[in-house]
């Protein structure tokens, strides 16, 4: 936890700047020359890359993704983690396809099963984030703890649930949903399009909202920010809920990918989000980052994963890749000089 | 990270009860206090959801317990395998508790309920070696980790039976009962040829999707296909073998991404001509994927294990072939094995048991009739 205000020192004008370290500090520039790099070597490799087909892919794949990475960004930048998301998108996917499943034997129109389970899937996150949120503004225990007690507990559940609904296999049977979560306006999917939305809204609270300010506030100087008059508890449990939901979310969007709720899904995926959140440019230790260096980092991220899988290359090399990927975040990082990108 | 003078500690007077096992969730902070929520509300929900799943798996151990039948003497077999929760599994402990009941012997089943590892089996071994069971049945998840703790069992006059996946070293166990998964690859790439109309003037291009390729069962699978291919196919390419890691969601976008990068005909150089989903996860994904891609029934997809919903799909160009290995049979037989050989004064030949007995895996295809299909259709009960 930074003890300084980090800004004063930036607006120092005698500190030394270089021209070069600044292009190197902008770690969005570089990580968008990286991108556009490692698309057209995929090209290279096999024409088909740059056909519609192949970016709906990566647009369907960087939404499973987009709003774990969100809602880590929030946590992250108010100095927490969320290690539970990957076990909150098992648990209300299961729930959730259990309930849409109920509804579709009693035939209710296919809308309204994805329209009710989504908002099911989206409060069983919020609940486990709420679970997160009391263990850490209430009970104290650091986040990392807390979450991962709701890491270990939520796959727990989500694995005694789906046992108990249809025997430990993958709950529910709708395949409706997968071809509906593949239909597109050019290369948006129909859930790419609605998710891309929370992402654009949230980026919108992060930085040009006093909620946005809040999350900056406390990430850089919990003490400043409760002497500035900020409820710091509430804030923090709240930032905590809404990274639950968005993680319920998720696990709709992957009911509709699989068609039916599996206890599997989001096995390793809060690593993922934390990933693309730190390579994105966001410091761990909370205060900083912007929610456009994480869109960009869960785009790195997913076009490196599944970019590997398209051009033949062994599933051992995708994690060796991505390893550098964070190593090469890291130095960056070490590079900037000591400024808050923003507040 | 949060301000100390705000941190308050509560004294366990109302503390939030439910849980696991009827125990209390509470949290201990930096005195080691015991502490509960202030406002425990929001916690109820959750908590009772708990206290649900506490009863749930009570209910079910309860039912497990009560397979204890009057015999002259009781054995006690401790049954062990990989994941508790894998149908796969499931089916077989649907096997080895008819035949447990059956024969009038006690069964207690173990397993980490979701971890594939050597790591996290070992405990259960462990407890069961303290319980000091008649004899153990179980599924190593990796061939040499688990040979210490086998030799502890046989040193400490327990006998031991391998179920599905074996030991490397098999000097001391009495018996192994297992699917041939070599002749199951093999099997698959002659399915998959089968379906994709194979002749030896189109050219192949063929995807895998595996869990891991080092988990022993997928290795030997996965080396039985592609014996068979490079004996008989030579106009199957293999492109790609992807790791799902037992995540479905990752099945499906490795099977988008083979199908863009493959987008011609079927059957051409350009095309994506068929799938062996090695494992169930896979399968699932791989459906999911041609779904919604409308490429079901184009694509030619051969999936490992006869789960309902796969076996189901067989006639509705969902699945062209499926791999059905004996889980249920494996349980069975097993059980059937240990009792047989603690009847017989411990001798494998007086019991006449087999020290590897290898149960054939079955092709089903469309036309399989419905009595087979439900014959091999994995179950629970």
């Amino acid at each position: 936890m930074p003890e300084l205000d980090r800004s004063v020192l930036t607006s120092s004008p005698e500190l030394p700047r270089s021209r070069a370290r600044e292009i190197l500090s902008n770690q969005q520039f570089l990580l968008f020359v990286v991108l556009i790099a490692l698309m057209t070597y995929f090209y290279t490799r096999n024409h088909y890359f740059f056909t519609v087909g192949e970016f709906q892919n990566i647009f369907t794949d960087f939404s499973g993704y987009a709003l774990l990475a969100v809602g880590e960004m929030f946590v992250i930048v108010a100095g927490g983690i969320d290690l539970s998301v990957g076990s909150t998108v098992a648990v209300s996917g299961v729930l959730g396809a259990w309930v849409m499943n109920g509804m579709m034997n009693g035939h209710w129109n296919q809308f309204w099963v994805l329209v009710v389970g989504t908002i099911i899937c989206g409060i069983v996150g919020a609940i486990v984030g709420l679970f997160n949120a009391l263990m850490i503004t209430k009970a104290k225990l650091v986040p990392f703890v807390a979450t991962l007690v709701t890491l270990s507990a939520g796959l727990g559940f989500a694995l005694l649930f789906a046992q108990f609904f249809n025997s430990g296999q993958p709950v529910g049977n709708d395949p409706a949903a997968a071809v509906f979560s593949s239909k597109a306006i050019w290369v948006f999917t129909y859930p790419s399009i609605f998710i891309i939305a929370i992402v654009v809204i949230a980026g919108i609270v992060l930085h040009l909202t006093r909620y946005g300010r809040y999350t900056y506030a406390i990430g850089s100087n919990s003490f400043a920010a409760r002497a500035a008059g900020i409820n710091v508890q509430r804030h923090v449990g709240s930032i905590y809920v809404l990274s639950g939901f968005l993680a319920g979310l998720t696990g709709m969007f992957y009911f509709m990918q699989l068609g039916s709720g599996a206890p599997t899904s989001g096995d390793g995926f809060e690593l993922t989000a934390i990933a693309a959140v730190v390579i994105g440019g966001a410091s761990l230790t909370g205060g900083r980052g912007r929610m456009s260096g994480t869109v960009l980092g869960v785009f790195v991220l997913t076009v490196v994963t599944f970019g590997l899988v398209f051009i033949n290359v062994p599933p051992a090399w995708t994690q060796i890749v991505v390893g550098g990927f964070i190593a090469l975040a890291a130095a960056l990082q070490s590079l900037r000089p000591s400024g808050r990108k923003s507040a | 990270m949060f301000d100390k003078a705000t941190e308050k500690v509560y004294f366990s007077d109302n503390v939030v009860s439910g849980g696991m096992n009827g125990s209390s969730p509470r949290f201990m902070n930096k005195g080691n206090q015991m502490i509960s929520l202030k406002n425990p509300k929001g916690a109820m929900r959750v908590a009772g959801t708990m206290a649900l799943a506490g009863v749930l798996s009570a209910t079910s151990l309860v039912a497990l317990g009560a397979q204890t039948a009057g015999a002259s003497k009781t054995y006690t077999i401790a049954f062990n395998v990989g994941v508790t929760s894998d149908p796969f599994f499931l089916t077989m402990r649907a096997g080895a508790t008819a035949e447990a009941k059956k024969l009038g012997v006690n069964l207690e089943w173990q397993g980490n309920v979701n971890y594939y590892s050597p790591a996290t089996q070992l405990p259960f071994l462990q407890s069961a070696l303290a319980s000091k069971p008649d004899a153990l049945i179980f599924a190593p998840t990796d061939t040499k980790a688990l040979e210490p703790i086998t030799n502890q069992f046989v040193a400490a006059g327990v006998p031991v039976f391998n179920v599905d996946s074996g030991n490397a070293n098999q000097k001391n166990i009495v018996s192994w009962i297992t699917g041939n998964n070599v002749q199951g690859g093999q099997a698959a790439a002659d399915a998959l040829a089968k379906a994709m109309n194979y002749s030896a003037s189109g050219t192949y291009n063929v995807v895998i999707g595996v869990s891991s390729v080092t988990t022993s069962t997928d290795a030997a699978r996965l080396a039985g296909f592609k014996a068979e291919i490079k004996a008989k196919y030579p106009k199957i390419a293999l492109k790609n073998v992807f790791a799902t890691n037992s995540v479905s969601a990752t099945a499906i976008s490795d099977i988008n991404q083979a199908l863009s990068a493959n987008p011609g005909a079927t059957g051409t150089a350009s095309g994506l001509s068929g799938i062996f989903a090695i494992d169930g996860t896979d399968a699932a994904g791989a459906v999911a994927a041609l779904t919604a891609k409308g490429k079901l029934g184009k694509v030619a997809l051969v999936g490992y294990d006869a789960y309902a919903t796969s076996v189901s799909q067989l006639g509705k160009g969902g699945f062209s072939a499926l791999i059905a290995q004996q889980p249920y049979l494996e349980g069975q037989l097993a059980v059937k094995a240990a009792v047989s050989y603690l009847k017989n004064g411990k001798s494998a030949s007086a019991a006449g048991i087999m020290h590897l007995n290898t149960l054939a895996n079955k092709v089903l295809t469309a036309t399989t009739s419905a009595s087979v299909l439900k014959k091999y259709t994995y179950r629970t009960k």
